[in-house]
C-alpha cells in the first residue's frame, strides 16, 4: 500500500509541484510571469537555433544552402535531399546495425548495472569505495587512446568487423555512468519499503523484487537515454573496427557524406537529421518516465 | 606483448557469449588454397564508380570463379587512424587504395608487399605516370600499382572574361594583369575574387614555388634539408603572396573544401581545382548546372611566358597488404582494375586523370587541360616521413602566416624549412 | 574463524551470513568483469606502450624498443605541451563555470515558467541533447563559417560590427571562446535537466519558511536550496571536468581534422602524436598524463562525491 503511493508519487515526478504551482499562483502574475516565459522562450530559441538550421537546410535544394545571404526558410521546400540520404548504398542495413548494437547493449547494460547499482546503494562492503572511485576513474580516459589496444584485444578474440565487438566496448563504456546514475536512483527508494514488505512476510528478494525493482523503472529509463545517447552517437570506435559496408553503423553512413571535397550538405543534414530522430523518438516516448525518473534518481547524487 | 594472451581467452568467452546473443556475425575467412577464399579490397569514398568496379568484379570472377571480391569503401575521416590499426591487426585487407603521399610511410613500416619482381604484369607499367610511380618506389623497390590521378589547372568563368576583356594568361605576370581587371570590373562586388585562394592551399601554392626553381626540400647523402628558404621558393612564395592579396577574398585561413561550393554562387572568376571539381561545379544539387557552358581552364601559368609551372600530381596508388594471405589474388585484381580496360573506364566513366601517359589523349573537352597538366608535374619529397610533415600542417601553418602577413616570407620559410628537415631525417 | 568453531545446528544461520556478506560481491562481479575484462588490457597497454619507443614500423612488428620513462621526459620538456595544459586546464574551468551556472539559472526558470513554455524548453533541451555531436559540430562549423557562415551575416545586419569575411578561427583566443560556446551549449541539456529534476526535491514547505523569515530569493538559494543541491553540484562538475577536459570532437571536426597546435587540447595532441605523427609511445604517454593531471583536478570532488553516495 505504502509503496504503491510512494510508486505513484515518484512516477508523477514532480511530487511537489502542486504545492509550488499553488504558492505562485498567490503571487500576482501578469508581468513578472510575462517575463519568465519570454526568457523562456528566448533560451529555447537560441537552443534550438543550430537544430532549426539542420532541419531547413535539409529540405533546401542544394543551390539555396550555401549562399552569401542566408535563407531563413526553405522555400522552394524540397525531399530530394532526403531522398539521396536514403538511397546511399547500405542505408537500411546500417540502420539496423545501429539498432541491434545500441539495443544489445542496453539490454546487456541495464541488467548488469542494476545489480551493481543495487550493492553499491543497498549494502556496506569491503572494496565498495574502491569500487565507486573506479567507476568514476575509468571515465577519465580517453577514448581514441585506447583504439590500438581495443582492436588487439578483439582481433586476438576474432572480432574485428563483427557487431559483437563493438557492443562489447560500448558496453564497458557506458557501464561505469549507468552504474553511477542508477545507484542514486536505488538509493533514494527507501529502504522501509522494503522492510515493511518482508514485516508482511516477504522474503527479503522477493521484497526486493516487488516494491524495489517497480519504482527504480524510471531510474532505468533515464538511465537507458544516457546509454542509448552515447553509443549511438559514437563514430571512431565503428569505424575502425567494421569495414564491412553491411556491418556498419548511421555515424559511419553520415561520415560518407564527406568527401574529399567537403561536406554535402544538403544530404548530409537530411541524414543528420534522419540519425536524430530514433533518439529524439526514443526521448520523447519515455520523457514522462525520464523526468520522474531524474526526480528520484537526482538528489541522492 | 605477454601482456595479451591471459586476456584472450577471458574475453573470447565474454565476447563469444554476446555473438551468440547477436546470432554469431563476423569471423575470418582463412582460406588458403590460392583459388578460393574471399579478397577484400579497400577502396576510397569517391575513388571509382560503382559501375567500373562492377565490372571489374565481374571480369575478375571470370577467372577466379571461386574467389569473392568484397570490396569495402572507407571513408576519408580518420582514415589513417584505420590503415595504422588495420596493418597491425592479424586481418588487413589484401587490397587497399592509398592516396599517393601515403604511401612511403606504409611502405617503409614493412606493411605493404614488395611487387618489383611483379611489375611487368601489369599493363602499361613502362608508361606509368613517373610521379606516380616514384610514390611508389622506396629505396629502388616498388610497393604499389599506380592507380590515377589528379592534377590541378585555373578554371574560370569565360563570361566574366569576355566582358572584362580578358583571355586566358599565358604567364603569372598576366594572371595578375587579368585578375585586376576584373577586380576592376567587378569592383561594386565586396565578395567577389578574381583567383579565390583559400590560405592553406598548399597543393595550389606548390607550383609558384617549383616554377621559380624552388623545391619542398633535397635529398643529399641521405639526409634531407628543407628548401623552401632558398631564395628561389621565396620568389615564388611571394610571387603568390602578391596574387592572393590583390586577388583573393577568400578565407586566408582556411582550405579549399569549399572553393567548389563558392565558385558555383557566382562571385569569383577563377579557381586553382582538379579537373573533377568542374562536375562539383556544375552538380545540379550542390552546384549551379547554368555555369556549365561558361566554364574554362588553362594551365597555371609560369613566370617565362608561354610556359606552364609544375603542377603536384596527386592522386592514389594500390597496394597489397604484407600479411596478405592472397597475394597472388591481390595481384590478379589490381591487374584487372589497372588494365587498359577498366583504367579506360576510370578516364571515361570516372572522369580521372589514368595511370598512364598512354592514356592522356583521352582527356577531351575541358579535361584535356588537366590532362596536360599530368605531363608537367612533382611530387613532395618521397621520404617515409613526409605523412608527418602534413600532419604536422606545416605548409599550411606557413602559408597561412605568410598570407596574414603574421610573419614575412623569410621568416615563414625559414621556421617552416627547419621543421621539414627535422621531420624528414626522423626527429618528431 | 568463525566457521571452525560454530557448532553444527547454527550451520543454516551462519550460511544465512555468509551468503549476506558475499551477496554484495556477487551482485557487482559482472560489471568488474565487463569493465576489467574489456579494459583492463587496453589500459595495461596503454601504460606499456608510454614506455616504449613505437612507431608504425613497431606497431605492424608488435616490437618496440623500451625506453623507461624516455618518452614522459620528452614530453614534460616540451614547451607546447605546457602551453596545451595550461590551455586544456583554462578552457575546462570556462566549460564548466559556464555550464553549471547556466544551467542552474535554466533549470530555476523551468520552475517559474508557464507549462507551455515549460514543455518548449524541455523539448528544446532533449533536441539539442539527443543530436550527434558529429553532427552538431559540422553545423557549428558552417554556422560560423567566413563566408557562408550564418553568423557573420546576423552580427552584421544587427549593426554590431563589420563581420563580413570574419574569420573566428585566425585569433587563437575568439576561437577558442567560440569552441566555449559550442561545448557549454552541448553539456547545457543534461545538466540542466539533472538540477531541475534536483530542484523538484526541494521542500516548498523550508522555501517558504524561509520567505517568511525575511530572506531574499538569493539567501533562499544560498542558504536552501544550493545545500541540498551539493550531491548533484559535486558529480555534476565532476563528470563535466571530466568531460570538458577531454574534449575532442568539437574542435577536431571543426578545424577539419587538422587543428594547428593553437587548438591543441591533451586529447587531440595524443591522438594526433599516435595516428598524426605515428609516435604511439608518446601518444600512450600524453593519454596517461592527461589522466594524471584529471585526478589530481577532480581529487576533491571525487572524495566528496564518494563518501555522499552514503548506504541508503
Amino acid at each position: 500500500m505504502i509503496a504503491r503511493e510512494a510508486a505513484q508519487r515518484v512516477r508523477a515526478g514532480r511530487p511537489h509541484t502542486k504545492t509550488q504551482a499553488a504558492t505562485r499562483i498567490a503571487v500576482p502574475r501578469g508581468l513578472k510571469q510575462l517575463a519568465y516565459d519570454a526568457t523562456g522562450i528566448a533560451v529555447a530559441a537560441l537552443m534550438l537555433f543550430p537544430i532549426y538550421w539542420m532541419v531547413i537546410t535539409a529540405f533546401k535544394p542544394g543551390r539555396d544552402i550555401l549562399t552569401l545571404e542566408p535563407k531563413w526558410f526553405p522555400a522552394p521546400f524540397t525531399l530530394d535531399n532526403f531522398k539521396d540520404a536514403i538511397a546511399r548504398p547500405f542505408f537500411l542495413d546500417d540502420v539496423r546495425n545501429s539498432l541491434v548494437i545500441v539495443g544489445v547493449m542496453l539490454v546487456l547494460a541495464l541488467a548488469i548495472s542494476f545489480l551493481a547499482a543495487v550493492a553499491t546503494a543497498r549494502f556496506g562492503f569491503r572494496g565498495r569505495n574502491a569500487f565507486l572511485v573506479m567507476i568514476i576513474g575509468v571515465q577519465m580516459v580517453p577514448l581514441n587512446a585506447l583504439i590500438i589496444p581495443l582492436y588487439m584485444l578483439l582481433d586476438s578474440a576474432g572480432q574485428v568487423d563483427a557487431l559483437p565487438g563493438v557492443i562489447a566496448i560500448y558496453l564497458a563504456v557506458v557501464l561505469p555512468f549507468m552504474i553511477w546514475t542508477l545507484r542514486g536512483f536505488v538509493a533514494n527508494i527507501p529502504v522501509e519499503l522494503e522492510e515493511s514488505a518482508m514485516i508482511d512476510g516477504c522474503t527479503r528478494v522477493g521484497a526486493f523484487f516487488r516494491i524495489t525493482f517497480p519504482l527504480v523503472g524510471p531510474g532505468l529509463v533515464a538511465t537507458a537515454i544516457f546509454g542509448f545517447i552515447q553509443a549511438w552517437n559514437e563514430y571512431i570506435i565503428a569505424y575502425v573496427l567494421l569495414s564491412s559496408p553491411n556491418n556498419q553503423t548511421l555515424t559511419v553512413w553520415l561520415a560518407s557524406f564527406t568527401t574529399n571535397h567537403g561536406p554535402e550538405w544538403g544530404p548530409l543534414m537530411a541524414a543528420a537529421t534522419l540519425t536524430g530522430v530514433p533518439v529524439v523518438a526514443f526521448f520523447l516516448i519515455l520523457q514522462r518516465y525520464l523526468a520522474g525518473g531524474l526526480t528520484a534518481g537526482a538528489v541522492k547524487g | 606483448m605477454n601482456l595479451r594472451k591471459p586476456w584472450v581467452t577471458v574475453v573470447s568467452v565474454a565476447v563469444a557469449v554476446i555473438a551468440a546473443a547477436c546470432g554469431g556475425t563476423g569471423g575470418g575467412n582463412n582460406n588458403s588454397s590460392s583459388q578460393t577464399g574471399t579478397l577484400t579490397v579497400w577502396l576510397m569514398n569517391g575513388s571509382a564508380p560503382q559501375s567500373v568496379i562492377d565490372e571489374v568484379n565481374a571480369d575478375f570472377k571470370a577467372k577466379y570463379p571461386n574467389v569473392t571480391v568484397k570490396v569495402e569503401i572507407q571513408q576519408w575521416s580518420d582514415v589513417t587512424t584505420k590503415l595504422d590499426t588495420a596493418f597491425q591487426g592479424s586481418t588487413p585487407p589484401d587490397v587497399m587504395e592509398l592516396g599517393n603521399t601515403l604511401v612511403a610511410k606504409y611502405a617503409a613500416a614493412g606493411a605493404l608487399l614488395d611487387i618489383t619482381g611483379k611489375r611487368a604484369g601489369f599493363d602499361n607499367s613502362a608508361t606509368w605516370l613517373q610521379s606516380l610511380t616514384d610514390s611508389c618506389t622506396q629505396a629502388g623497390k616498388l610497393y604499389c600499382v599506380p592507380y590515377y590521378a589528379g592534377s590541378r589547372a585555373i578554371i574560370y568563368r569565360k563570361d566574366f572574361f569576355a566582358s572584362a576583356g580578358v583571355a586566358p594568361p599565358d604567364s603569372i605576370d598576366g594572371l595578375l594583369t587579368v585578375g585586376q581587371k576584373l577586380m576592376t570590373a567587378h569592383a561594386s562586388d565586396p565578395n567577389f575574387s578574381a583567383l579565390y585562394f583559400p590560405g592553406k592551399y598548399w597543393y595550389g601554392a606548390l607550383p609558384f614555388v617549383w616554377d621559380f626553381g624552388g623545391d619542398i626540400a633535397t635529398q643529399s647523402g641521405g639526409k634531407w634539408a628543407g628548401s623552401l628558404n632558398s631564395p628561389s621558393s621565396q620568389q615564388g612564395l611571394t610571387t603568390l603572396n602578391n596574387l592572393v592579396g590583390k586577388l583573393s577574398r577568400a578565407d586566408k585561413t582556411g582550405d579549399e573544401a569549399k572553393q567548389d561550393a563558392a565558385f558555383a554562387q557566382g562571385h569569383i572568376a577563377m579557381i586553382i581545382a582538379n579537373g573533377w571539381e568542374v562536375g562539383v561545379i556544375t552538380d545540379p544539387k550542390a552546384g549551379n548546372p547554368a555555369l556549365k557552358d561558361q566554364l574554362g581552364a588553362f594551365p597555371i601559368p609560369s613566370h617565362n611566358a608561354g610556359q606552364t609551372a609544375p603542377v603536384f600530381l596527386g592522386g592514389s596508388d594500390l597496394g597489397i597488404s604484407a600479411k596478405s594471405k592472397h597475394q597472388d589474388l591481390a595481384d590478379a585484381w589490381i591487374a584487372t582494375l589497372t588494365g587498359n580496360k577498366h583504367m579506360t573506364e576510370m578516364a571515361t566513366v570516372g572522369g580521372v586523370i589514368p595511370n598512364t601517359t598512354s592514356m592522356l589523349s583521352l582527356g577531351t573537352g575541358i579535361n584535356s587541360t588537366f590532362y596536360n597538366a599530368a605531363k608537367n608535374s612533382k611530387f613532395v619529397p618521397n621520404s617515409q616521413n613526409w605523412a608527418s610533415v602534413e600532419s604536422a600542417n606545416v605548409l599550411p601553418d606557413m602559408l597561412v602566416k605568410i598570407f596574414t602577413r603574421q610573419q614575412d616570407v623569410p621568416t615563414a620559410t625559414n621556421a617552416a624549412s627547419a621543421r621539414i628537415s627535422t621531420i624528414l631525417n626522423g626527429g618528431g | 574463524m568463525g566457521l571452525a568453531i560454530a557448532p553444527p545446528d547454527l550451520g543454516p544461520a551462519l550460511y544465512q551470513r555468509f551468503r549476506r556478506r558475499l551477496f554484495p560481491y556477487a551482485l557487482i562481479t559482472p560489471s568488474v568483469a565487463v569493465i576489467a575484462g574489456i579494459l583492463a588490457f587496453p589500459l595495461g597497454m596503454l601504460v606499456w606502450l608510454s614506455l616504449q619507443h613505437y612507431g608504425l614500423r613497431e606497431l605492424i612488428a608488435h616490437q618496440g624498443e623500451w625506453v623507461g620513462l624516455g618518452n614522459y621526459q620528452a614530453i614534460l620538456t616540451d614547451p607546447l605541451f605546457h602551453q596545451v595544459i595550461v590551455r586544456s586546464l583554462a578552457f575546462t574551468f570556462a566549460c564548466v563555470a559556464l555550464t553549471v551556472g547556466l544551467s542552474t539559472l535554466i533549470a530555476m526558470l523551468l520552475l517559474k515558467v508557464s507549462n507551455a513554455v515549460r514543455v518548449l524548453l524541455m523539448s528544446a533541451l532533449v533536441f539539442v541533447w539527443a543530436t550527434p555531436v558529429v553532427v552538431t559540430v559540422d553545423i557549428w562549423q558552417w554556422m560560423f563559417d567566413y563566408e557562408f557562415g550564418v553568423i557573420n551575416y546576423l552580427l552584421t545586419q544587427l549593426h554590431l560590427g563589420n563581420f563580413i569575411h570574419h574569420n573566428w578561427f585566425d585569433n587563437p583566443l575568439q576561437g577558442w571562446t567560440v569552441f566555449v560556446v559550442i561545448v557549454v551549449w552541448g553539456a547545457i541539456p543534461f545538466v540542466t535537466i539533472t538540477v531541475y529534476a534536483g530542484l523538484l526535491q526541494v521542500p516548498n514547505e523550508l522555501l517558504d519558511a524561509a520567505q517568511v523569515d525575511g530572506a531574499g530569493a538569493w539567501q533562499r538559494f544560498r542558504f536552501v536550496t544550493a545545500p541540498m543541491l551539493k550531491p548533484i553540484f559535486l558529480i555534476v562538475i565532476c563528470l563535466s571536468t571530466i568531460w570538458d577536459f577531454g574534449v575532442f570532437n568539437q574542435i577536431y571536426i571543426l578545424l577539419n581534422q587538422r587543428p594547428s597546435s593553437d587548438y591543441y587540447t591533451i586529447a587531440i595532441y595524443s591522438y594526433r602524436e599516435s595516428f598524426g605523427v605515428t609516435q604511439y609511445g608518446i601518444g600512450a604517454a600524453i593519454a596517461v598524463l592527461l589522466v594524471l593531471i584529471l585526478i589530481v583536478v577532480t581529487l576533491f570532488y571525487v572524495r566528496e562525491t564518494v563518501r555522499q553516495a552514503e548506504i541508503a
